[in-house]
């Protein structure tokens, strides 16, 4: 495999700065990562223009941590020049004029991009099995899935094909996926970072996030990318911090609190037991712990509202896609405009998104309005609601990120859950409220990691960064990688 | 609440300019079957329709806009580089007779 | 029986910024397809709007003149419908929060002063130009996206004269305001009317029928009254008005059937996620109101109060560049407001006309053209001799007071001077004072004559016939 990318950006930072490799070998490394990819993680790659980018850096500072390291994108970041379709025919051949701006931002540090990886489809799916390119399996077991919807970008990382990749997270695209792929996926505050150039699946609930085998490694990310964009008005002005700094100085609140109903409704014993293993580390350690009585009728609530308020937005978010100013032509010989949209989006959308936009527009008609879409936005809003209760006595909402190793690709379904468990949605939580949130490994079971996921007050990434650091060292789970592969 | 029939769902569909494939409509008609219910319990969540419904994640407002400044525009070239019907720099289409209004009735 | 018609009007008034509602492509008219958008107008993936500062501050003026509530937060919702020029498949404008409500217009029809109430503004954003050839249409992106304030009134409009005035009023604040070019004929004012009958005493609306294509202000009234006439026709005849929409026929003078009305499209209309909602300053708010330019009910009211006619006033109003012109040179110390208003809207109107120029390309100063209706108001000189002044400014871009002292067209008000001439005059005729005394009048008509000849036309002629009255009394009987 790989001989440099299954290290950290810090340790390759600490390679680059010292003159032991240089960013050539790195993309090259990674460019081999690609090529000998296992899982399906990839839908293009732009390696000749990072062997240009790699070839312009001589030398690497000490404060310049993020140059001359390879990463990759989920391939719902528009890219100038590098064909970008989110893993959707809608989109094929569609190849940006534009960077999105953190893109651009991570250009501007000096990061390499190298490819662009795979997702579920215009990332409406949680399996990283409805793209294009077909499943993207999970390197610790390709029976089962990574996840997603930024599933190849979690497949590549866990591969130790570069050590860090972008993803999106609408409902925990990305800290779900990382939680079966053994690595540290986070999802910061809403508005933090801008979403310019990220192809929209629900603004509302859409966050940039990212994976990398180290939680220090996140924290610089964050750094290199919060701020408000003049593109972007939903970014916040408040004034970004060094989020490296809370990590490095410890810089922990205090009160951890867990779901009662949570831990009431857990069946794996096993993750039970490390998820408990952890909590009595963490007391050790000097944080209060404690449970939590949420309500669990809006934990029941969070499958519906997450699912009729991102199909909603959805159906919105891509009505732009009709083969008209980009993807492919219709070429049946329409006859009215009608005919020729309807011809692109009938072959560019695949059943499963067919079906979810009808639900989506169904649930938006001004006749059914009130009883679904604004029914859910309210039910989001006594979640949120009480959710900010919890933050009022608590600082950090800690739970594990899976309750279940991850799902067996014959085993999927992609229909609408009829009687969806809340364990499985708990992350979603997160978006609903825009906060802070992060998963990192918390065990193995038959060698495939479980990851526990940390959440906080919007803004207050840096508290989360430092306490997942906190249980990293706890853990001693540390960039792993899928090195003895099932 | 329009009652959801296979009919209502194809409406729907073509609505949002798609075709349904064969067996599609039954599949969506059953999940509704699912989702409904699922409303009916968002319904009966205690307060639910005390409060406002949420877009925004947390209520922080902007002040700012942006100052009128127009920024270098695409190249006409560019602009269309990504069209795949066109003619010259212009996106070309089937000759525009309908108007935005018939839409199929719902 | 008899019918009331129930007449309501949108307008949509393109805004008038460099760049467009919410992105920064350039707001640039009649330059070649496709070339004035950004990522954004196009709406490719990952594009997001940004609110445009100055359509705002455009969008407060006009609510501020149409005395509007103005919102102090502004929200955003999506309006959702596929139609190729629309790209993101939908427009963002302002469904559930306008920046406007509960407003006013006051209008003159038919002598009538009358109100007619707005009910909001809000902004949104324009689409494409499509350019519809033989078997083909072509899609241009250029206007895609350049801001919108659509104006929508109550139904408070009874005729065709009254929706004219409306509209006429609306074009009058949105241009008086600097905020768009409000030009019907290319689009950047368009209305939609809705016109509905009722008989006399109801309350409830008859079914209307919305009515576009208008594309001058005359047109309306035009469009108003034969729709009016149609449907009493059809309830006259024991029918029923259908929901429809119809455009005006320019060339056949009445309103013809596009489509009949089917049930409502459903907009599917939801807030808009990608805006958080905008708090607008107080001071910004206030700047926007503090900023704005006078408007034509004001000047209305100021050019009475200095005596000028209702006509005259109405002619000055129809441009703003001559009403600004005209009390420009009112503050500059024009004496004779009529005077001034004459020569202005006729001679220099008509020059400018003749000649194809603007107001602009005038060879002269404000300065010098006061100076010039002040020649004239104070009797310097006369007004065969102002018109040969007046051209030698506009042809020659000559100072008046030096076409004056060339030509010599100086009148002679030195009154020692003109008491010479005067005794001269009397002297040599006293016959014709005899007649005077006599009582024929119009010897006095010949004695002016004489002072003027002896002058070679300088003298000021009132003031000498002042001079002649004080010596030879009143006429005889």
């Amino acid at each position: 495999m790989t001989k440099w990318m299954n290290k950290t950006i810090g340790e390759l930072h600490q390679l680059l700065v010292e003159g032991k490799v240089t960013a050539s070998e790195l993309v090259e490394d990674c460019i081999q990562g690609v090529l000998n990819d296992s899982c399906n993680s990839f839908e293009a790659t732009c390696f000749e223009e990072a062997r240009k980018e790699a070839r312009k850096i001589k030398e690497v500072k000490e404060d310049e941590y993020l140059k001359g390291i390879p990463y990759l994108a989920k391939d719902n970041y528009s890219t100038k020049g590098v064909e970008t379709t989110a893993s959707s025919n809608i989109l094929n051949g569609y190849v940006p004029l534009f960077d999105a701006t953190v893109v651009r931002k991570l250009r501007q540090k000096g990061m390499i991009m190298v490819a662009h990886t795979s997702m579920d489809e215009l990332a409406m799916g949680g399996t990283g099995t409805t793209g294009k390119r077909g499943v993207t399996t999970n390197p610790y077991d390709h029976e089962r899935i990574v996840g997603g919807s930024s599933s190849g970008s979690a497949a590549a990382l866990a591969q130790g094909i570069a050590p860090m990749s972008l993803g999106s997270d609408t409902g925990d695209s990305v800290r779900k996926p990382a939680s079966h792929a053994g690595l540290v996926g986070f999802k910061p505050t809403w508005g933090r970072i801008s979403r310019f150039g990220l192809f929209p699946f629900a603004p509302s609930l859409d966050t940039i996030a990212y994976f990398t085998r180290d939680v220090k490694d996140s924290a610089y990310l964050l750094s290199a990318l919060a701020g408000h964009d003049n593109n972007d008005m939903s970014t916040s002005y408040r004034k970004k911090e060094k989020y490296e700094r809370y990590v490095e100085e410890k810089k922990t609140l205090h009160r951890i609190g867990y779901f009662k109903a949570v831990v009431d409704a857990m069946q794996d014993e096993k993750i039970k037991a490390a998820f408990f293993d952890l909590l009595e580390k963490l007391r050790k350690a000097g944080y209060e712990v404690s449970e939590y009585d949420y309500p669990s009728d809006l934990l029941d609530a969070l499958y519906p509202t997450y699912m009729i308020i991102s199909c909603a937005e959805a159906t919105s978010n891509n009505a732009n896609l009709d083969g008209v100013r980009f993807g492919p032509a219709a070429k049946d010989n329409p006859q009215t405009y009608r005919e020729y949209m309807k011809e692109c989006r009938t072959k560019g959308f695949t059943d499963l998104i067919k079906r979810r936009f009808v639900i989506g527009s169904f649930s938006l008609l001004s006749a059914n309005q009130d009883e679904m879409f604004s029914r859910a936005q309210k039910a989001r809003r006594l979640i949120v609601n009480k959710m900010n209760e919890f933050f009022d006595s608590f600082d950090y909402f800690i739970t594990p990120a899976a309750f279940s190793l991850p799902k067996k690709i014959c085993d999927l379904s992609t229909a609408w859950s009829t009687n969806p468990d809340f364990l499985d949605n708990i992350m979603t939580i997160g978006n609903f409220g825009g906060y802070p949130s992060i998963t990192l490994p918390m065990m193995k079971e038959d060698g495939i990691p479980v990851g526990v996921n940390v959440t906080g007050r919007v803004f207050e990434d840096g508290a989360v960064l430092a306490l997942a650091d906190e249980i990293q060292t706890l853990t001693g789970l540390k960039n792993l990688t899928a090195k003895e592969v099932k | 609440m329009i009652k959801v029939t296979k009919e209502v769902i194809e409406v729907c569909a073509q609505n949002l300019l798609f075709d349904l494939n064969p067996g599609q409509a039954d599949l969506i008609f059953e999940e509704f079957n699912t989702v409904l219910a699922q409303i009916d319990y968002l319904s009966h969540i205690p307060h639910v329709d005390e409060v406002d419904p949420m877009t925004f994640p947390y209520s922080e407002h902007q002040k700012l806009m942006r100052e009128d400044r127009p920024s270098k525009p695409l190249k006409a070239q560019d602009a269309v580089k990504n069209c795949n019907s066109k003619l010259g720099v212009q996106v070309k289409l089937p000759k525009v007779v309908g108007n935005k209004n018939d839409q199929v009735d719902e | 029986m008899e019918y009331e018609p129930v007449i309501g009007i949108e307008i949509h008034v393109e805004l008038k910024t460099k760049s467009k509602m919410f992105s920064s492509g350039p707001c640039n008219f009649g330059e070649s397809p496709n070339t004035q958008t950004v990522p954004f107008d196009l709406a490719f993936p990952g594009t997001m709007p940004v609110v445009n500062r100055e359509a705002v501050n455009f969008g407060i003026k006009v609510c501020s003149a149409l005395h509007m509530n103005i919102a102090r937060t502004l929200y955003f919702d999506r309006k959702n419908y596929f139609y190729p020029d629309l790209p993101k498949g939908y427009q963002i404008t302002q469904q559930f929060h306008p920046i406007g409500t509960k407003g006013y217009v006051e209008i003159v029809s038919e002598g009538e002063k009358i109100r007619v109430g707005v009910d909001n503004a809000h902004l949104e954003e324009d689409t494409a130009k499509q350019i519809h050839l033989s078997n083909i249409s072509l899609l241009n992106f250029n206007r895609c996206g350049t801001p919108l304030i659509e104006i929508v009134s109550d139904p408070d409009m009874r005729s065709g004269d009254q929706a004219m005035k409306y509209v006429e009023a609306i074009r009058e604040i949105v241009t008086y305001l600097g905020v768009s070019d409000g030009k019907m004929e290319n689009g950047s004012l368009r209305c939609d009317i809705n016109i509905s009958l009722r008989k006399k005493g109801e309350t409830k609306f008859g079914t209307k029928a919305e009515c576009k294509n208008l594309n001058t202000i005359q047109n309306i009234k035009a469009a108003v009254d034969y729709e009016i006439k149609r449907q009493t026709e059809i309830l006259e005849s024991g029918g029923k008005v259908e929901q429809e929409t119809r455009r005006y026929d320019e060339a056949l003078k009445k309103t013809v059937l596009m489509r009949k009305k089917t049930d409502a499209v459903d907009y599917k209309y939801f807030r808009e996620p990608n805006i958080v909602p905008i708090d607008l300053a107080e001071d910004f708010i206030q700047d926007a109101i503090m900023s704005m330019n006078k408007l034509p009910n004001q000047y209305r009211e100021e050019l009475k109060a200095i005596g000028l006619g209702e006509y005259e006033i109405g002619e000055l109003l129809k441009d703003q560049k001559f009403t600004l012109y005209y009390t420009e040179c009112l503050s500059l110390g024009a004496k004779n407001p009529t005077l001034l208003w004459n020569y202005l809207m006729v001679d220099i109107l008509g020059y400018l006309n003749k000649k194809e120029i603007a107001l602009t390309d005038l060879k002269f100063t404000k300065e010098q053209f006061v100076a010039f209706i002040n020649l004239l108001a104070e009797n310097k000189i006369n007004s065969k001799q102002g018109k040969e002044v007046l051209l030698k400014m506009l042809e020659e871009g000559k100072d008046p007071l030096t076409v004056v002292k060339e030509e010599g067209f100086e009148q002679i008000s030195d009154e020692s001077y003109l008491q010479s001439l005067v005794d001269e005059v009397l002297a040599s005729n006293n016959q014709v004072v005899e007649d005077w005394k006599r009582g024929k009048d119009h010897a006095l008509g010949y004695l002016v004559g004489q002072v003027m000849k002896k002058s070679k036309g300088k003298a000021n002629p009132a003031r000498s016939k002042e001079m002649i009255l004080a010596i030879i009394g009143p006429c005889g009987k």
